[in-house]
C-alpha cells in the first residue's frame, strides 16, 4: 500500500482533487493553464544577487577604466546620480583579470570560473538599466516592476498565468539567504493585490526547509486525512461565497497535506549521487549553503514548480553584494560563495535535458558604480549593469548590449528591467499585455510602461 | 549667438504641443523643461539638497528665483535679458553655469528664455509638487493640530460618538451607510482580542448575552481595559514598534542584560495607563529626569533596542559609537516622530523636508548619552557571584592552556568540557540596562558628509527638526545639560503636530484593522494621505487634552458603531469597486489573529496557559538545528519548568538570531527595525504548524482532555463546548452535525486539533 508508507500520496490524492474539482465545479485557481502561446520555458530559476553585484568586475570588462584609475569621470560620459558617491569620486580600476571562454569567446571575470565554463549557455545582458538607485525601491522594482511596494511580484504573476505543474509542491518558492533579510523585504515577493493564493512559500534554512512536514505520531494517515476533512468541512459551513481570504486558508490546508505526502522527498537532498552534490558544492563550507539551495532549486522545477527564486544576500549590506567600502573583499567571497553552485546548477540542468525548459536568470537590483566609495568600495548603479539569462529557449553564448567605455551607462541596445521581465513571460508563452489584473480601475500588469522582448536572445 | 537659438524655441514648443500658449500659463512646460534641467544641472548646489547652498540662491522653486540670492534676482518674469540665470547659461556675466562645464545645449538655453519670457510660471503654491518643492512647512503632518467641530449627519442613524459623526459624514458624501451591527457574540469575542489578546471565555461570553442593561458594552469594555492582559496585549504593539529583543543582533548577539525589565514596565505602564506623554518621557529621559527612580532608569532601555554591532580585534571605537547613535536617533524618528529620519543621515533628506543638519541636531541630544548597566544585587550577592565566576574563569584559562597543545579528539573532549564549564558560570546579577549621560565621554556630533564617521563637517548641536520649529530658534549649546529631558519636552509639547497624531493612529490600527494615515510609521510628505485628517485631528486633539490617557481613547472607539458593524455589508458589491482597501469604513475589516494571539489563544482554549505574569523571560525548546545555527549555541538554555512553557507569547525569549518559528510563521516581526503594523499572510506552512507541529498537537490533547474532563462524555456537550471556547458562540447546526458524525469513530485529540485549525478560532469577525 502505496498510502501505508508515504501519506497522502498516489490514489488518495488524485480523488481528493477530483472531489475537489467536482465540489468546486471548476479546477483549483493553481491548477495548470494553458499559455498565451506556445511556450519555450516550462519554469523558471531566479538567481538574485542581492546588493547589486558589480558589472565592472564580473561579465563587463572595461580597460579604460583602468587606465584612468584615480581621475575624475571625463565630461564625455555624462552625469549619474548614485546614492552616496558625490560627482567629484574619482574612478576605480579593477583587480579583476577576464578571460574568454567556449567557444563564443565571451570575457568572463576570474571571479567565476566555473560559472564561465557553460558561458555558451548564457546570454550576458551588458546593457541592463532601471530607474532607481536604493536597494529598496530597485528590489521592488526587479521583482514586481514597480518601484514601490504593493504590486504582485514576477513569480505571483507566472503562477497567477500559468498555475502549478506540480500538486505537491507548492508553485511559487522562495530560498531567502539565511544571513538575514534585505531592504525590500518579504513584500518585494509577495503577491500584492493578486488573490493571496499566489503567494510564494518561504523555505527556510537548513536540511529542513518547509517545517512541520513529519507527520504526528500516533496518529494514522487514514485518521488525519478525516480531520482535514472535518477542518475544509467545518470552514466551509461558515464560508462566504468569494471570500478570496478564507479561500486562500482552505487551499493552504490542500497545498500542506500534497506537500507532506511527496516533498519530503523532493527536498531531502542526501540521496543525491556524491558526485551531484560535488558539482554544485554541497559539503565545502564556502560554497554548502548556495550549493544546497541551487540542488533543491533543481529538483523542485524537475517536480513541476514554476518559479524559484534563490537569494544570494541577506542581513547587513557585506552579507550581501552591496560592496560599499571594499570591492575586492566582498566580490571575492560572494563569488566564491555562488559560482561552483551556479555552475554546478547549470550544468546539472542541461544534463538532464532541464535546460531547454528552465529558464535561468542571474542578476541583482543594480550594478556598481565606476567611480570608487570610501576608497576600495562602488556605490549602486542603476544606468547600466549586467544580468544573464540562460536556457529556457534562451540563445546562449551571446553577448547583448554595451555600456560606455567605463561601463557607466548602458549606450548599445539598452534594456530596461521592464524588458527583462518581458522577456521572462515571452520564454513562459506569456503576453505581458495579456496577463492583467483588475485593481482600483485599472488592468494591471506586470510591466508599467510596455516592454520589450529581448530578441537578440529568443 | 542666441537669436539663431531664439527663433527655433516656436517651433520645439509646437513639435511638443499644438497648445504652447496654454501650456506655457500652468507649471507644464516648467515641468517638463524647465524643473528637469535644474534638478540635473544645478539642485546640487542651489537648492535644500545642497551638501552647501552656492550663493545664496535656491533654484527648487519659483519663488526663490524670483527672491534670487546673494547677486540678486535669478529671474525676472517676462524679461529673459535682465534675469541673471539666462546671462549665467550663455556664458555672458560674470558668471557662467553650470560651473566648470561646457554650455548646456542651446535649445535647453531657448526654453528657459521662452518660460521666462512667458512669465516664468511654475506650479501654484497650491499644487501637490508645490507642497513638496516649494514649503514643506505646508505638509499637512507638520501643521498644528487643530480641533475640527464635529460633523452633522444627516443619517437618521444616530452616531453613537463623536468618531462614528466623522466616518458617518464622509460615508454620506457617497450615499453610503456603515454596514449592520454585528451580533454581539461577534463583537465581545472582537473587543475581547482587541484588548487583551485572548479569547473570551464562555462565561464571559453568556455573561454579556444575559445583560440587556443600556451599559452592558461599556461595563465589558472597563473590564477588559482593567485586565491586565490588556497591558500584554498593548505593550506588545509598544515593543513592535521599538523594536524590542533582547539581544543585540548582528554574529555575537548578546544578552542585554535582564532586557525583560523593560518589557513589564512597558506593559505595567500600559496597565495604569500612565500619560502617554510620561511614558515618552521616561524612556527618552528617565535616568536625567529620576535617577533614583528604579523605573525610570529601567524606561531608559529603550535606548538600549537596537541591533548592536560587537567587534573582535580592535574594535574602531568612533565608528561603533556612530552605528549606536545612528540606531539610537533614527528610532526616535520611527518611533515618536512617525518620520523616516534615517535618510537624512547621509545628505539631505531626498525624500522629506529634513536636511542631513537637522539628523546630527537630533543626534546632538544624545551625544553623551551611554549605555549603563544598573547591579542590583547587594553586595554581597556580589561578592559571592565575582567568587564564583572568578574560579570557573581561573579553570576555564587552565583549560584553553592545555586545548593549545592538544589536536584531534583530545581537544574535541576539551572544547566540549569548556562549553560546559562556560554553561557553569554564576548566571548575570539581576541588572537594570539603563543608559545615562557620561559628559566626559561626550561624542562631538559633527554633520558627517556622506554619513561616513570620519568626514567631519561642522559641529552642531542640539535643536529639534527645523521644519517644525520656527527657523529663528536657536542651536542649544553642544554641553547642554539635561539634553534628553529638552528632547522629550519638545516631543511631548501639546502643541506638537505629529507626537499625538502618530500615536493615535496607531491605536486606531489595532482596532480598526488600518491606520487613518495608513503607513502608520510615515507621516511624512511621502507618506499616506490620511482618509479622515479631521478625525484624527479630532482624536489627537481629545488625547492631548485628556491627560494623554489611552484607555478613554480606546473606549471611545471600540463603543462607537463604526467599530461594532458587521463584516459583512450590504453594499459590499458597489462599495468594494469604488473602495476596495474599505478605507471609508463601510465594514468592519476581518482580522487574523497575530501569532502571539493564536499561540495565547491556543493555550487559553486548551487550558493550559499559564497565566503567570512579569519576570525573566522563558526560552521554549526549539529544533536543534535552529540552535545550531547560532554563533554561541550555547546561549538557548530553555527553561527547566515545563510549566513555563505555556506563558504567553510576550513572556518568551526574544532572540534576535533564533525567531520563534511558530510565532514568525504567523507573521511575528524580524525584532530588527521598528514594525507599525504586522503582515498577514496565508500559507502552507502555516497550515502545516497547526497541523503537524508539536505545539498544536500537545494542545490539541490538553483541549480534548478539558472538554472531557468538562463535559464528560456525551458528545453533543462536548462540541458545543468546544465551539463555545474557541469560537465564542455556540456551534450551528451544520457544525454540530459536522463534528458528531466526525466523533463517532474519530478521537476527541483529533476533533480538539480541527476546532484550533477553524477560520472560526483563527479569525475575529
Amino acid at each position: 500500500m502505496r498510502d501505508a508508507c508515504c501519506g497522502f500520496g498516489g490514489l488518495a490524492l488524485a480523488s481528493l482533487l477530483q472531489e475537489e474539482a467536482a465540489r468546486a465545479g471548476t479546477a483549483t485557481p493553481l491548477s495548470s493553464k494553458p499559455a498565451h502561446f506556445q511556450p519555450k520555458a516550462k519554469s523558471v530559476i531566479f538567481l538574485f544577487m542581492a546588493g547589486g553585484p558589480s558589472h565592472l568586475e564580473t561579465y563587463d570588462p572595461k580597460p579604460l577604466l583602468n587606465k584612468l584609475h584615480g581621475q575624475k569621470r571625463p565630461n564625455e560620459f555624462g552625469e549619474a546620480k548614485y546614492q552616496f558617491v558625490q560627482r567629484d569620486a574619482k574612478l576605480l580600476g579593477t583587480k579583476r583579470t577576464f578571460k574568454k571562454y567556449g567557444q563564443s569567446g565571451i570575457e568572463v571575470s576570474d571571479l567565476f570560473p566555473h560559472t564561465a565554463e557553460c558561458v555558451d549557455d548564457m546570454a550576458i545582458l551588458r546593457s541592463c538599466h532601471g530607474d532607481m538607485v536604493v536597494h529598496s525601491a530597485a528590489q521592488y522594482e526587479l521583482f514586481t516592476g514597480r518601484v514601490t511596494p504593493g504590486f504582485p511580484s514576477v513569480g505571483s504573476w507566472v503562477i497567477y498565468g500559468l498555475g502549478s505543474e506540480s500538486q505537491s509542491l507548492p508553485a511559487y518558492v522562495v530560498m531567502p539567504d539565511p544571513k538575514g533579510a534585505l531592504e525590500a523585504g518579504q513584500p518585494m515577493y509577495t503577491n500584492g493585490f493578486l488573490p493571496a493564493i499566489y503567494q510564494p512559500t518561504m523555505f527556510r534554512p537548513g536540511s529542513r526547509p518547509v517545517l512541520n512536514l513529519e507527520r504526528t505520531a500516533g496518529v494514522s494517515d487514514a485518521d488525519r486525512r478525516k480531520t482535514l476533512d472535518l477542518i475544509r468541512n467545518l470552514n466551509r459551513a461558515t464560508l462566504d461565497p468569494g471570500d478570496q481570504e478564507f479561500s486562500a486558508r482552505i487551499n493552504a490546508y490542500d497545498l500542506a497535506f500534497k506537500m507532506q505526502s511527496e516533498a519530503p522527498d523532493v527536498l531531502d537532498i542526501s540521496h543525491e549521487p556524491r558526485e551531484t552534490l560535488e558539482l554544485y558544492g554541497v559539503g565545502d563550507a564556502v560554497t554548502n549553503d548556495y550549493a544546497r539551495r541551487c540542488l533543491l532549486a533543481r529538483k523542485l522545477v524537475e517536480k513541476g514548480v514554476r518559479f524559484v527564486c534563490v537569494v544570494s544576500g541577506g542581513g547587513t549590506g557585506n552579507q550581501q553584494w552591496d560592496a560599499h567600502s571594499d570591492i575586492e573583499e566582498n566580490h571575492l567571497r560572494k563569488a566564491a560563495e555562488t559560482d561552483k553552485p551556479v555552475a554546478g546548477l547549470l550544468k546539472d540542468l542541461k544534463r538532464r535535458g532541464l535546460l531547454d525548459s528552465t529558464l535561468v536568470v542571474w542578476g541583482g537590483e543594480f550594478g556598481r558604480s565606476p567611480e570608487a566609495e570610501s576608497g576600495r568600495g562602488r556605490d549602486h548603479h542603476n544606468l547600466g549593469f549586467t544580468m544573464w539569462m540562460a536556457g529556457g529557449g534562451i540563445k546562449g553564448g551571446k553577448v547583448v548590449g554595451a555600456t560606455d567605455a567605463i561601463g557607466l551607462r548602458a549606450i548599445e541596445s539598452p534594456y530596461h528591467l521592464r524588458d527583462v521581465h518581458t522577456t521572462i513571460l515571452n520564454q513562459l508563452g506569456l503576453d505581458q499585455h495579456k496577463l492583467t489584473y483588475p485593481h482600483l480601475g485599472r488592468n494591471e500588469r506586470l510591466t508599467f510602461v510596455e516592454g520589450k522582448v529581448i530578441r537578440e536572445i529568443v | 549667438m542666441n537669436r539663431p537659438a531664439t527663433r527655433l524655441v516656436p517651433l520645439i514648443i509646437t513639435l511638443a504641443s499644438f497648445a504652447h500658449a496654454d501650456e506655457a500659463r500652468d507649471a507644464t512646460f516648467y515641468n517638463a523643461r524647465i524643473q528637469p534641467v535644474l534638478a540635473r544641472e544645478c539642485y546640487s548646489c542651489h537648492s535644500p539638497d545642497a551638501a552647501k547652498l552656492k550663493g545664496g540662491l535656491r533654484l527648487d522653486s519659483r519663488e526663490a528665483m524670483l527672491q534670487g540670492g546673494d547677486a540678486g534676482p535669478a529671474i525676472v518674469a517676462g524679461k529673459p535679458a535682465e534675469s541673471l540665470l539666462i546671462q549665467a547659461l550663455r556664458h555672458e556675466g560674470d558668471l557662467a553655469m553650470p560651473p566648470k562645464k561646457p554650455k548646456l545645449a542651446a535649445n535647453i538655453i531657448a526654453d528657459f528664455e521662452r518660460w521666462i519670457t512667458d512669465g516664468a510660471p511654475g506650479p501654484t503654491a497650491s499644487a501637490n509638487t508645490a507642497e513638496k518643492k516649494g514649503d514643506p512647512r505646508q505638509h499637512w503632518a507638520f501643521q498644528p493640530v487643530k480641533r475640527p467641530a464635529i460633523p452633522a449627519v444627516r443619517n437618521a442613524k444616530q452616531p453613537a460618538n463623536a468618531i462614528d459623526a466623522f466616518i458617518f459624514a464622509k460615508l454620506e458624501e457617497r450615499g453610503w451607510t456603515i454596514a449592520p451591527p454585528a451580533t454581539r457574540a461577534e463583537w465581545i469575542r472582537r473587543v475581547t482580542f482587541d484588548l487583551t489578546g485572548l479569547p473570551p471565555t464562555p462565561d464571559e461570553v453568556d455573561h454579556y448575552l444575559a445583560d440587556h442593561d443600556a451599559n452592558a458594552d461599556e461595563r465589558v469594555v472597563d473590564r477588559l481595559l482593567a485586565s491586565p492582559a490588556y497591558g500584554e496585549r498593548w505593550g506588545q504593539h509598544w515593543l513592535d514598534v521599538v523594536r524590542f529583543a533582547e539581544t543585540e543582533g548582528y554574529e555575537y548577539d548578546r544578552e542585554i542584560p535582564d532586557a525583560w525589565r523593560y518589557r513589564d514596565y512597558v506593559i505595567d505602564s500600559f496597565n495604569r495607563d500612565k500619560p502617554f506623554d510620561r511614558f515618552l518621557t521616561e524612556q527618552i529621559a528617565g535616568d536625567e529626569i529620576s535617577p533614583a527612580d528604579q523605573e525610570c532608569m529601567i524606561a531608559t532601555t529603550f535606548h538600549r533596542l537596537g541591533p548592536v554591532r560587537r567587534n573582535a580585534g580592535n574594535p574602531e571605537i568612533a565608528l561603533s559609537r556612530n552605528e549606536v547613535l545612528t540606531e539610537r536617533t533614527d528610532i526616535i524618528g520611527t518611533a515618536f516622530l512617525g518620520l523616516t529620519i534615517g535618510c537624512a543621515r547621509c545628505h539631505n533628506h531626498k525624500l522629506e523636508p529634513i536636511s542631513q543638519k537637522d539628523y546630527y541636531r537630533l543626534q546632538a541630544y544624545l551625544a553623551a548619552t551611554d549605555e549603563h548597566n544598573i547591579v542590583l544585587a547587594s553586595e554581597a550577592e556580589r561578592k559571592t557571584s565575582e567568587a564564583e565566576s572568578n574560579r570557573f574563569k581561573d579553570e576555564i584559562a587552565a583549560l584553553k592552556k592545555r586545548m593549545k597543545l592538544t589536536t584531534g579528539p583530545e581537544r574535541a573532549k576539551l572544547e566540549t568540557e569548556l562549553e560546559s564549564l562556560e554553561d557553569k558560570m554564576p548566571a548575570p546579577l539581576a541588572t537594570i540596562p539603563a543608559t545615562w549621560n557620561d559628559m566626559s565621554h561626550r561624542t562631538e556630533i559633527h554633520v558627517l558628509k556622506r554619513g561616513v564617521w570620519e568626514n567631519k563637517g561642522e559641529p552642531v548641536g542640539p535643536r529639534p527638526l527645523g521644519v517644525l520649529i520656527a527657523e529663528s530658534e536657536p542651536e542649544s549649546p553642544a554641553n547642554l545639560t539635561n539634553p534628553r529631558t529638552q528632547l522629550a519636552k519638545w516631543i511631548t509639547s501639546p502643541s506638537h503636530p505629529l507626537t499625538a497624531r502618530v500615536m493615535v493612529n496607531r491605536v486606531w490600527l489595532h482596532h480598526f484593522g488600518a491606520g487613518l494615515v495608513k503607513t502608520v510609521n510615515d507621516f511624512g510628505t511621502k507618506g499616506d494621505a490620511p482618509s479622515h485628517r479631521e478625525l484624527l485631528d479630532w482624536l489627537a486633539s481629545t488625547f492631548v487634552e485628556n491627560g494623554w490617557q489611552l484607555k478613554p481613547l480606546h473606549k471611545m472607539m471600540v463603543l462607537s458603531q463604526t467599530y461594532r458593524q458587521s463584516v459583512h455589508s450590504p453594499i459590499a458589491a458597489r462599495a468594494e469597486v469604488a473602495d476596495p482597501e474599505n478605507r471609508l469604513l463601510w465594514r468592519f475589516n476581518r482580522r487574523r489573529l497575530s501569532a502571539e494571539e493564536i499561540r495565547d489563544g491556543m493555550l487559553m482554549v486548551s487550558g493550559r496557559l499559564n497565566p503567570k505574569r512579569s519576570g525573566p523571560s522563558v526560552m521554549i525548546p526549539v529544533d536543534a538545528e535552529m540552535v545550531a545555527l547560532l554563533y554561541k549555541p550555547s546561549q538557548w538554555k530553555p527553561a527547566r519548568d515545563v510549566n513555563e512553557y505555556d506563558r504567553r507569547s510576550i513572556y518568551l525569549f526574544a532572540k534576535r538570531n533564533l525567531r520563534l518559528p511558530f510565532l514568525e510563521t504567523f507573521d511575528a516581526p524580524p525584532l530588527l527595525t521598528s514594525c507599525a503594523r504586522r503582515e498577514t499572510s496565508t500559507h502552507a506552512p502555516q497550515a502545516l504548524e497547526l497541523l503537524n507541529g508539536k505545539l498544536a498537537n500537545d494542545l490539541a490533547d490538553a483541549f480534548a482532555k478539558r472538554l472531557e474532563h468538562e463535559v464528560g462524555d456525551q458528545k453533543d456537550k462536548i462540541v458545543e463546548r468546544a465551539f463555545q471556547l474557541a469560537h465564542g458562540r455556540s456551534a450551528t447546526a451544520e457544525e454540530r452535525r459536522l463534528s458528531l458524525e466526525f466523533l463517532r469513530d474519530q478521537s476527541l485529540k483529533e476533533f480538539a486539533l480541527a476546532v484550533l485549525n477553524t477560520n472560526g478560532f483563527l479569525y475575529v469577525n
